[in-house]
């Protein structure tokens, strides 16, 4: 399912990051968001999501959190 | 030695910088606040034969953001004698990525584990001699906003020692760096070995992942909303203690000793020819005095700002305003730049770099300057107290009208660029709240009343003794006149101009000229109509020029209200200072974008006056105001022109397109 989908509360596995931007994908790596890592839904908004990702607070928007597959 | 400083963004690298250098370059709570690399020297007694370099932010040596490059770069290119690789003790996990990477550059590397008061207060444990065994080199914790300097000491003598049996705990294998599935290979493998490290050194009281209070917190303040009356709600406050409350009151006190000195000018000078009588209580005292009475204002509204930027809020509310700045194609980072755009427009047009798409970039460079700077103050508060009687809605509604223009500003540039780009993904890191430091935006506020006043002192002084000579001799340099002032230098230079401007409702040559000193800054709009109306003393009662009874500049100016309104947005929606003119320059790096960004600023200043002065003379007094016709005629040429340009970039779309495209995946910089 995709993290936009997901509920506020909740750690997840990462299953795929398909943003079609590689530069994107990179970088969401950087921070420890790839296939694999959890990543946990701290709370969440029509436009968007504040997840928790390694020991950081990231929000996004809802075109990242659509592209990130859990 | 060339100390590099390096370090995932907003780790503390440069609040580290200043500690070490006495430096006040800008720190704020968010990701990506320096832009550009900063050089210092140590302070003595941290070695001064040390250079200190402060890079932007960086999450690895790979670049994602042009200023990503900057950091991977210099440290590649750049041959550093000593990293110290600041990292942030709150996230140790994403920090050592990069560490690992530096490691391996064999340059000398020394681990400044920054904001470990944090994690002392929220129970998490480092075993900082583990973590130095397991990287190889020197770990120091350290507090760098801490009023102790804990660990600058130890760093200054780790540089010393710096490199002594270093070697890099991780070396990546060698791979195509081309080959994608080869390099996501080693980039696991190098997480990996990080993780087993963070595993062995860090002990967690609580998961970092677990819902906290500042989580609760954060959701009511990004909620779309909630957040934007809790936004404009903080906007009114700095607004109106800096310009309603506190920096009045501190301005009487300063407005107090202005006059003293006028008089003590005045005693001097009472001998004296009477031109040099004239330059000094009119060029000096007047023009700049007037200036100088709004500084506490602006100092207040200074110290605001810097509260907010330390405290964490800004980057909640780049979150909350997203979705709105996505509608007119901006990125949601645009609202930092346009907060930092009420204090100065330079360094909010720097700013924008952290802006990774790149028409969303030159969008915001283009537009941010309708945001009233600082510099603006004073020519809204003139305007306020001689017309409106001080009151604040003319300041809010110069702010509101600068917001609302960018919007359509924005909507304009998606129409004429064409809306056809990608995607526009945004990600922010959410930095945890903070107590904002008194101290350092009292530093702050200080820094940019020291520029202030040095301004005031150079260009603002210059510009008006030049103006007061201008206005005071004719073109054979004999005095004019007092009744005769049209036939000086001054008025013959601005005349041609001023016809320009009748269908404005302010055709005369005094105002013309005043904007026109406005582009070299625009505190000039306020000193030049002092000198050239002989208003020496309206900042001498500070009831004339802020609290009303200001009829006497009122019926000078020959304005009513509703052109006194024309002219003041006149004058804020024109370009900017040449200095911001500048700035968006060197960021747009385009000719195309900045011709463009200053013809739109005046056909916007131009038709926003235009229609205040005709809709509202209609109103007021029932018939249009004078040049109605040829301003209405300029107005079309203008969205011919606009019209043109946009079809020109239409019918070059495909082309136009892939060499966007390819920009935005080179390196643009």
């Amino acid at each position: 399912m995709r993290l936009s989908d997901a509920n506020a509360g909740e750690t997840y596995a990462v299953k795929d990051v398909v943003t079609g931007d590689q530069e994107m994908e990179a970088f969401l790596f950087r921070l420890g968001c790839y296939s694999g890592e959890p990543i946990t839904v701290i709370s969440k908004r029509r436009n968007g999501c504040v997840v928790a990702i390694k020991d950081g607070r990231y929000n996004l928007d809802k075109y990242i959190s659509s592209a990130i597959i859990v | 030695m060339r100390v590099a400083f390096a370090g995932n963004p907003n780790s503390g690298k440069t609040t580290l910088f200043n500690a070490l250098t006495g430096r006040n370059e800008k720190v704020g709570n968010w990701a990506g606040v320096t832009v550009g690399k900063k050089e210092g020297r140590f302070k003595v007694e941290y070695g001064e034969d040390n250079i200190a370099v402060d890079l932007p932010g960086a999450y690895s040596m790979s670049p994602f953001t042009p200023e990503e490059s900057i950091t991977s770069g210099y440290i590649r290119e750049e041959n550093p004698d000593v990293i110290i690789n600041i990292v942030d003790a709150t996230n140790l996990s994403r920090s050592l990525f990069f560490t690992t990477q530096l490691l391996e550059m064999n340059i000398p590397v020394i681990v400044a584990l920054n904001k470990v008061d944090i994690n002392k207060k929220e129970g998490v444990e480092i075993d900082v001699k583990a973590l130095s065994q397991k990287l190889g080199c020197p770990v120091i914790e350290t507090v760098s906003n801490d009023a102790k300097h804990k660990g600058l000491r130890e760093i200054a003598s780790a540089i010393r020692l710096a490199g002594k049996g270093q070697v890099a705990p991780f070396v990546q294998s060698d791979i195509d760096l081309h080959d994608k599935d080869a390099v996501d290979k080693a980039d696991r493998a190098r997480f990996a070995f990080v993780n087993s490290i963070v595993r062995e050194v860090e002990k967690r009281k609580v998961k970092s992942s677990e819902s906290t209070f500042a989580d609760k917190l954060d959701a009511l303040i990004t909620n779309p909303i909630a957040g934007i009356i809790i936004f404009a709600g903080v906007m009114w406050a700095v607004f109106a203690i800096s310009q309603t409350y506190l920096g009045p009151w501190i301005a009487d006190y300063l407005v107090g000793w202005i006059e003293a000195f006028q008089g003590l000018v005045e005693g001097w000078t009472a001998n004296a020819p009477a031109i040099v009588q004239t330059l000094l209580a009119e060029g000096i005292v007047g023009g700049v005095g007037a200036v100088v009475g709004f500084l506490p204002l602006i100092m207040v509204m200074f110290f605001l700002i810097a509260l907010l930027e330390d405290c964490g809020y800004m980057a909640r509310v780049t979150a909350v305003m997203d979705p709105i700045f996505k509608r007119v194609g901006l990125s949601g980072k645009s609202i930092i730049t346009m907060i930092i755009g009420t204090g100065c427009g330079v360094p909010a047009i720097m700013s924008t770099r952290t802006i990774r798409d790149e028409r969303e970039r030159r969008a915001i460079t283009m537009l941010t300057t309708w945001i009233p700077c600082g510099a603006k103050v004073p020519v809204i508060a003139l305007f306020a107290g001689a017309f409106f009687a001080g009151a604040s809605w003319v300041s809010l509604v110069s702010y509101i009208t600068g917001v609302v223009l960018i919007f359509l500003g924005a909507l304009l540039i998606k129409a004429v660029t064409g809306f056809k780009y990608r995607k526009s993904f945004f990600i922010m890191e959410l930095p945890k709240w903070s107590v904002p430091s008194l101290k350092r935006a009292f530093f702050s506020m200080m820094d940019r009343a020291k520029a202030y006043i040095i301004k005031a002192a150079t260009i603002i002084l210059i510009c008006n003794c030049v103006v007061t000579i201008m206005a005071n001799f004719n073109w054979h340099f004999q005095i004019v006149a007092e009744d005769a002032q049209d036939t000086s230098i001054l008025a013959s230079i601005a005349s041609p101009f001023a016809v320009l401007l009748i269908p404005l409702g302010f055709g005369a040559w005094q105002l013309a000229a005043a904007a026109i000193t406005g582009f070299i800054a625009k505190e000039n709009v306020v000193g030049t109509i002092a000198v050239v109306y002989g208003i020496t003393r309206f900042i001498d009662t500070e009831e004339l020029a802020m609290t009303g009874g200001a009829n006497e500049i009122a019926v000078a100016m020959g304005l009513t209200s509703v052109t006194a309104i024309a002219y003041l947005f006149f004058n804020l929606f024109t370009p900017p200072c040449f200095a911001a003119i500048g700035a968006m320059n060197a960021e747009m790096q385009h000719k195309g974008w900045l011709w463009s960004a200053i013809g739109l600023q005046l056909c916007t200043g131009y038709a926003v006056a235009f229609l205040i002065n005709q809709i509202g003379t209609l109103v007021t007094t029932g018939s249009l105001a004078a040049g109605f016709i040829p301003g209405l005629i300029a107005i079309i040429v203008m969205v011919i022109i606009t019209v043109m340009i946009s079809m020109k970039i239409r019918k070059n779309f495909d082309k136009q397109y892939q060499l966007h495209d390819k920009s935005v995946l080179g390196v643009t910089r």
